[in-house]
């Protein structure tokens, strides 16, 4: 009898110290990646690099979408021939029939089809400086995303998280992204197909 | 915990002797040298730690230990001395006996030789004669892991120096430490990679990889459509026009894994994860045996079968002790993130070549990071999770 309950004592304390063993498999005490990710980063009081050199030059606005706040690089200034209105002197309507030379011959559009899209689904006519949504409001060149979300606003709400698109030099905060045009070209906005930048030679004789 | 004083050091320029005391390469702690025999020994033979006769004859002076000293000094050596060492110490602080003295001895000997012959020599340069002592400090240098940040600088700047004495070029090779909270993670879209592989060029050209047998860090794999993660039929070596019909691109490289096996079976500890989760690797203290490649489940290392080589106007260097400095035949190597860009703010080489964007790179630990936000928002997965390896790398697609 006696024996018994030594021997049920013994694996109960036994289970016991298993038990609590088992919790701690990492010398951290965390049970997971995330739940150490969770755990450190309640008390985050951010780090102490900063980096300053890669925005240097650049012209930077501050956009906040979604509660998420970043900068982008300004658009107007890169673009050559802004303003617009420096040879649109007149509507475009007008300007279609007078009997100038013909412009922008080297923009071809490859976006959606005519269907869909044509110039002015995203330029404005009467006010050539500066862009127009679908429903006719008017959207500045330097936040261009803004038409862009239009349509594709999965891949915007990816943007503004930061899943898609690129960071500018660094990983540290402030955050500066960069924007859809500084990519994508808004005319042509598909990536082409190209060769890849290098082929291993050693590789294939290593295969051999 | 008795603390014994280095009982040899080579203090090659210096004209003042250094005082010694102890115990001694020839084995005096255990005991089993006899006095007269030394004595002898030690006239006819000059001694071979080599030219400071007097570092090794000095115990003669000390009666031989007692039993009792002994024992006290030999557990101390086994368990006593956790606390942690460096450089020298490493080495030097420890009671050994006549096997292990000569062991160690005959291992230093080619470069003692070198060494001493050149120190002494008045006709070799003072520039050879820093090149030897610089040679000898970095061979008895102890783990970059345990040492501290004065020693750290002191080993980087011996290699920085060394450099600049072969080839006549400067460079800057940082120790920055791990920063607090800080703890590296990268998210890769396998819908947005194209198989262009400028990471893979990015990534050589910034981390000195061997171009003679073309090292990579990074594979990028080529995979059909609907197949899945096939790695058996994946092609990481293909070159014609990319994105091919009917594929899809994934790359892969070191995860940095946050429970890394590789860590687990090196027999020297030269590898280890850092605080900011970087595993890392010190190339001077790797020996080669290549245990962590055969642990590491995601074919993340590489090795050098021969002597790294990289054309000199191609050498990147801005470098880091534990990142791009150039390495050696015979060491293991592998992506750190690159440590010396991610340790100074910026966002390692293949995140930055990447033309579409589909590497996101930053600081788990920031509840505001884009890499977060991936986590958080976007189906994210890792490679072998049950491995339970934890890597810090996840793939999603839009």
């Amino acid at each position: 009898m006696n024996k018994n309950i030594t021997a049920i004592f013994l694996t109960l304390s036994l289970l016991i110290a298993l038990f609590f063993s088992s919790c701690k498999h990492k010398e951290e005490g965390y049970h997971s990646l995330t739940d150490k990710i969770q755990a450190r980063s309640k008390h985050y009081k951010g780090t102490s690099i900063s980096l300053e050199k890669h925005i240097e030059g650049l012209n930077l606005i501050e956009v906040t979408e979604n509660e998420i706040t970043f900068s982008i690089p300004t658009r107007k200034d890169q673009i050559k021939s802004f303003k617009c209105t420096e040879c649109h002197i007149k509507p475009l309507k007008e300007m279609q029939n007078a009997d100038i030379k013909k412009a922008h011959w080297n923009i071809k559009l490859k976006h959606a089809n005519l269907e869909v899209m044509n110039c002015v689904t995203c330029h404005n006519g009467n006010n050539i400086d500066k862009l127009k949504s679908l429903t006719g409001h008017t959207i500045d060149f330097d936040k261009s995303y803004k038409l862009c979300s239009q349509c594709h606003h999965k891949q915007s709400k990816d943007w503004i998280g930061g899943a898609h698109g690129k960071r500018i030099g660094t990983w540290v905060p402030p955050r500066v992204s960069k924007t859809c045009v500084n990519c994508h070209n808004p005319h042509s906005p598909s990536f082409d197909t190209k060769w890849p930048a290098r082929f291993n030679t050693q590789k294939v004789k290593e295969r051999k | 915990m008795s603390r014994i004083d280095k009982y040899f050091k080579l203090n090659m320029n210096s004209a003042t002797k250094q005082k010694t005391s102890g115990g001694c390469g020839c084995g005096s702690t255990s005991g089993t040298c006899k006095p007269q025999n030394q004595e002898t020994a030690v006239k006819t033979t000059s001694c071979s730690c080599g030219s400071d006769s007097k570092s090794c004859r000095s115990h003669q002076e000390k009666s031989p230990i007692s039993d009792e000293e002994f024992f006290k000094g030999a557990i101390d050596a086994a368990i006593g001395d956790e606390r942690k060492k460096d450089g020298f110490d490493q080495v030097f602080d420890v009671k050994m006996d006549r096997r292990n003295a000569f062991k160690k001895l005959t291992a230093s000997l080619l470069i003692g030789a070198g060494a001493v012959s050149s120190c002494t020599s008045i006709v070799s340069s003072n520039e050879s004669k820093e090149k030897s002592q610089i040679d000898w400090e970095e061979q008895f240098k102890g783990n970059y892991k345990l040492m501290g940040d004065n020693e750290k600088k002191a080993t980087v700047d011996r290699l920085v120096r060394s450099y600049q004495l072969r080839t006549g070029k400067n460079i800057s090779m940082s120790s920055k430490n791990a920063e607090d909270d800080v703890l590296f993670g990268y998210a890769f879209n396998i819908s947005k990679c194209q198989g262009y592989m400028d990471c893979v060029s990015a990534c050589v050209e910034e981390n000195n990889q061997d171009r003679n047998s073309q090292m990579q860090y990074i594979r990028i794999h080529e995979m059909k459509d609907g197949k899945g993660f096939n790695f058996n039929e994946a092609d990481d070596n293909y070159y014609y026009e990319v994105p091919a019909e009917g594929h899809f691109y994934m790359g892969t490289q070191c995860f940095h894994c946050d429970n890394p096996p590789c860590v687990e079976v090196c027999p020297v500890q030269a590898t280890w994860r850092e605080d900011d989760g970087l595993v890392v690797v010190d190339y001077d203290w790797c020996v080669g045996c290549r245990y962590c490649m055969a642990a590491c489940p995601y074919d993340g290392r590489r090795f050098n079968w021969s002597k790294p080589e990289v054309p000199e106007e191609e050498v990147n260097k801005t470098q880091h002790y534990l990142g791009n400095r150039m390495r050696k035949k015979g060491v293991v190597e592998k992506c750190t993130f690159c440590v010396q860009r991610s340790r100074a703010g910026e966002n390692p080489a293949c995140v930055e070549a990447c033309p579409t964007g589909a590497r996101v790179f930053g600081n788990l630990l920031d509840p505001d990071s884009t890499i977060r936000w991936v986590l958080e928002n976007k189906k994210v997965f890792r490679l072998k999770e049950d491995l339970g390896t934890e890597p810090k790398f996840w793939y999603f697609i839009d």
